[in-house]
């Protein structure tokens, strides 16, 4: 690291970064104790059968996977999931379609007011969903989209844009201006500069918005729950929350439909890992 | 070509800087046909995007405050409006479930964010300085991040049962049994701000590592040469210099803590009775479980007129967030 490299003493200097290091990684590694425990612990639940759900033993003593073939064949966990894919794929992509033009406009062309919509759009992203919920659902029911995918795709698209505008718009300020205007000189329309010029350099970003967004769609919870209540369009968010009975909780079933749940988020994070990043610091650091 | 930016402008001010500067190294042109033709494609290439955001989410909050300064009428086949009343507001006022769920959501988000914030800077900390492994524990933290809150909330609630939960397990080798967590209110609204720590001290890390690293390195070395320790260095040069980080993680925490709603929602019901019972709860008992669509109309809208005076109050920082960019 750079800051040692000046220091005069090197012996003393490597000794301390030695018990610096090992500090560090104490440190590290209870952190990620912390984390990884309880993710660790839903994933063994859902491999204990119903007479060891209850047994503190962190390994399954009789593995088994009937929590899974029940979740996916006795109830209708594998709808859910296929309900929450299918929102939230086609939010994405919508969010994206619509977000890139947005973004785009909104750094680089010039528009009266677009320190005020920035402002605005970055408040609403932040706003509680709550404020909005009660007249979605009357909207959506005197359109007759309750319980029905576009439903809940419009709903999505408009609460995820703000955000994914926000993300996009970073992503255009950084890149070069030439692009553009040796793009103009060659001739190319506006549509075809920013799908075949600007597009290509933003990648990154359309990356990172599509997360963001599609990470936002596959945990919504309260709008999903308000407008599509019917097991047919039920999103695996809401499947979750309302399984189980008066009495008892099958936790075996819902923590085999989670770990699958959370299988597609976990593979997307590990992939996209820059690109989410890089989303969470958009706020805090320059482009 | 004239560029049309305001690199060198004073994007801070939020205005539009030819007004206030007169004298320009160049003078400006009048607006050419092609700028105005490209103001004119902005707005084509923007409208749609802000036409679904003013139609699905600007006007239905709008509606919320509409609605919740109305007499709302609930009928066999829908619901009408009829005249302007502050009715709802004083049922809500009046109503000592209010101003608690008021204060407990209030109360909430302050112990809640504070400690992700000392958390998550330490845990920023510990990663910068990490030198092996960091991109496992960057995967690793994103994990309860991208967790469907309800799959979190489920699996807290498991962990905190009182009869085979994790907990009780951990706690009865120790001697202590029978510790209902979420039976008792206190306990219960810390279960809750645990799980929810848990769930977005990640967020909170990754946002001040990013800061950490973006630091100019040859203060750090300054202080450091004029003899500085790691401590004085970290209270008196680097917290300093990452205020403005600190500022929007603060801002963004403090929003999403105020509207919870997946997490108290699954994990406690907001009980025991209404003890961790928060107002998007609460507003969403009184809309889609009473069926009151004017008082939870009223619930709705102060709450959103609560997070937009925080808004307000944040408003240089969402300010900076926005001009920094331009610059």
């Amino acid at each position: 690291m750079a800051d040692t490299a000046i220091t005069a003493r090197p012996a003393s200097a490597a000794r301390r970064r030695r018990k610096r290091n090992t500090g560090t990684n104490v440190a590290a590694l209870l952190i990620a104790a912390f984390v990884a425990l309880p993710l660790y612990w839903m994933v063994a639940a859902s491999f204990k059968g119903q007479a060891d759900i209850t047994s503190a033993s962190a390994i399954p003593p009789h593995p088994t996977t009937a929590n899974y073939t029940n979740a996916f064949s006795s109830y209708a966990f594998g709808t859910y999931i296929e309900n929450s894919a299918i929102v939230a794929v086609a939010t994405t992509l919508l969010v994206l379609a619509l977000g890139i033009f947005a973004g785009y406009a909104l750094a680089r062309l010039p528009m009266r007011g677009k320190t005020a919509i920035m402002t605005a759009l970055l408040m609403i992203s932040l706003f509680p969903t709550i404020a909005v919920v009660a007249p979605l659902y009357l909207l959506l029911r005197d359109i007759g989209w309750l319980n029905s995918y576009q439903g809940l795709v419009l709903s999505y698209t408009a609460l995820m844009l703000p955000f994914a505008i926000w993300i996009l718009r970073n992503f255009f300020l950084t890149i070069p201006k030439a692009m553009e205007e040796s793009a103009r000189v060659d001739g190319a329309g506006p549509f075809r500069t920013v799908l075949q010029v600007i597009l290509p350099q933003a990648l990154p970003g359309v990356f990172t918005a599509g997360v963001f967004t599609f990470v936002a769609a596959w945990t919504e919870f309260i709008i999903s729950l308000t407008v599509n209540n019917s097991d047919r369009y039920r999103t695996i968010g809401v499947g979750i929350a309302l399984f189980g009975g008066q009495f008892t909780t099958p936790y075996g079933t819902i923590f085999a439909a989670s770990a699958v749940a959370m299988l597609p988020i976990a593979i997307l994070v590990l992939v996209f890992r820059r690109a989410v990043v890089s989303g969470l610091t958009a706020g805090a650091v320059k482009g | 070509m004239t560029s049309t930016d305001t690199r060198g402008g004073p994007p801070q001010t939020g205005r539009r800087p030819e007004a206030s500067r007169p004298a320009r190294r160049r003078p400006r042109p009048p607006r050419s046909v092609i700028q105005r033709g490209s103001a004119r494609l902005g707005w084509a290439f923007a409208s749609p995007a802000l036409l679904v955001v003013a139609a699905v989410m600007i006007f239905p909050i709008v509606f919320s405050v509409v609605m919740s300064l109305s007499n709302v009428n609930v009928t066999g086949n829908g619901f009408q409006l009829s005249g302007l009343t502050t009715h709802n507001y004083s049922i809500l006022f009046g109503s000592p479930r209010y101003w608690h769920d008021l204060e407990f959501t209030a109360t909430y988000t302050v112990v809640t964010v504070t400690i992700e914030m000392m958390l998550g800077t330490l845990v920023a900390l510990v990663l910068e300085r990490l030198t092996r492994a960091r991109g496992w524990m960057m995967a690793l933290l994103l994990m309860p991040w991208a967790l469907i809150t309800v799959v979190s909330a489920e699996l807290w609630a498991y962990i905190y049962n009182g009869v085979y939960g994790m907990l009780e397990a951990g706690l009865n080798t120790v001697g202590v049994h029978g510790v209902d967590v979420l039976g008792t209110p206190l306990q219960a609204s810390i279960a809750m701000g645990v799980a929810d720590v848990w769930k977005t001290t990640p967020f909170v890390a990754i946002m001040v590592l990013a800061g950490l690293v973006m630091l100019p390195a040859d203060v750090v070395e300054a202080a450091r040469i004029d003899g500085a320790s790691a401590w004085t260095i970290f209270w008196r040069v680097r917290l300093p210099l990452l205020r403005p980080v600190l500022a929007v993680a603060v801002m963004f925490r403090i929003l999403q803590a105020f509207g919870i709603f997946d997490l108290p929602y699954v994990l406690t019901g907001g009980g025991p009775g209404t003890s961790t019972e928060t107002l998007a709860v609460l507003g969403y008992k009184v809309l889609f479980n009473d069926l009151e669509f004017g008082p939870g109309a009223a619930v709705a809208a102060s709450t959103a007129l609560i997070v937009l005076v925080v808004c307000l109050l944040f408003l240089k920082v969402f300010r900076t967030q926005v001009a920094e960019q331009e610059g």
